[in-house]
């Protein structure tokens, strides 16, 4: 049940079982500036393991939305307002974590 | 002003609407201080020989008031007589020449104000997810700042 303005898609196809624990969970992925217009959305619930490299994470997401391929060099995520670079490091996502992925910063 | 009540403060606003260089200021005055230092940031008219029609910016909004919050206190960790902080971040559509950023610090006295000013722009580029679209004439870019340590920056 998605909250306003989210869609909700489905677990990825081809997931192998067992793959980082068959638990899943809902979260708000958010996606700004150039990712923004790859995916063509700012924000949505996805279906994404409890337990996940920030690597696998990506790829994930990726699946959804393949022409994020092409940013993967330059983006990190931000999980629960920190920053995190794609890479081996573990993650442990609760339901409603926020996973935002950040393209290069140009503040100020 | 109620000089019992002047406690160190952070302002920080994110916002749509033009920023005042006055308001700015006025928040970070204290009778307590004899230096206010500013930074004003403001939107440049070409960039590589093409002209900027104007300047779109964007932040995930929680998390940049966040960071610029860790700034504050790493700022009085590093310069303890700071008494007050202001950080303004314009957002949306900002015209050539207008200001996108303005950051204001007071201190007792002149070296702490500019030292912490200079921190806080740096900084914030460095760190603070908000993100500049130039639009020119025919096209549109996405800058990446060069503080930016995940940014492509040989290309």
């Amino acid at each position: 049940p998605p909250g306003a303005g989210a869609t909700v898609s489905p677990a990825s196809e081809g997931c192998p079982p067992g793959d980082g624990g068959s638990m899943r969970c809902q979260v708000s992925v958010l996606y700004f500036a150039r990712s923004a217009e790859l995916a063509g959305l700012r924000c949505e619930s996805l279906w994404v393991p409890r337990q996940v490299t920030s690597l696998q994470l990506w790829e994930e997401i990726v699946k959804v939305h393949p022409r994020l391929a092409v940013i993967r060099d330059q983006v990190v995520f931000a999980v629960r307002q920190e920053y995190v670079l794609l890479g081996d490091q573990l993650l442990v996502l609760q339901p409603g974590d926020e996973v935002a992925i950040i393209p290069p910063i140009s503040g100020g | 002003m109620d000089e019992s009540q002047d406690e160190p403060k952070d302002f920080i606003k994110l916002k749509s609407e033009k920023l005042s260089v006055d308001e700015v200021s006025e928040l970070v005055i204290s009778p307590c201080c004899g230096a206010v230092s500013l930074f004003i940031g403001t939107t440049r008219n070409n960039f590589e020989g093409k002209k900027v029609i104007h300047l779109e910016y964007e932040a995930y909004t929680s998390m940049a008031e966040s960071e610029i919050k860790k700034i504050c206190r790493d700022v009085r960790q590093k310069w303890p007589s700071v008494k007050h902080i202001a950080v303004h971040h314009r957002l949306g559509v900002v015209p050539v020449t207008e200001a996108s950023v303005i950051i204001a610090v007071s201190s007792p006295h002149r070296a702490e104000s500019l030292e912490a000013v200079t921190y806080c722009i740096n900084t914030l580029k460095a760190s603070v997810p908000i993100w500049k679209k130039e639009i020119y004439e025919d096209e549109y870019s996405w800058k990446e700042n060069k503080e930016c340590f995940w940014a492509n920056s040989e290309k």
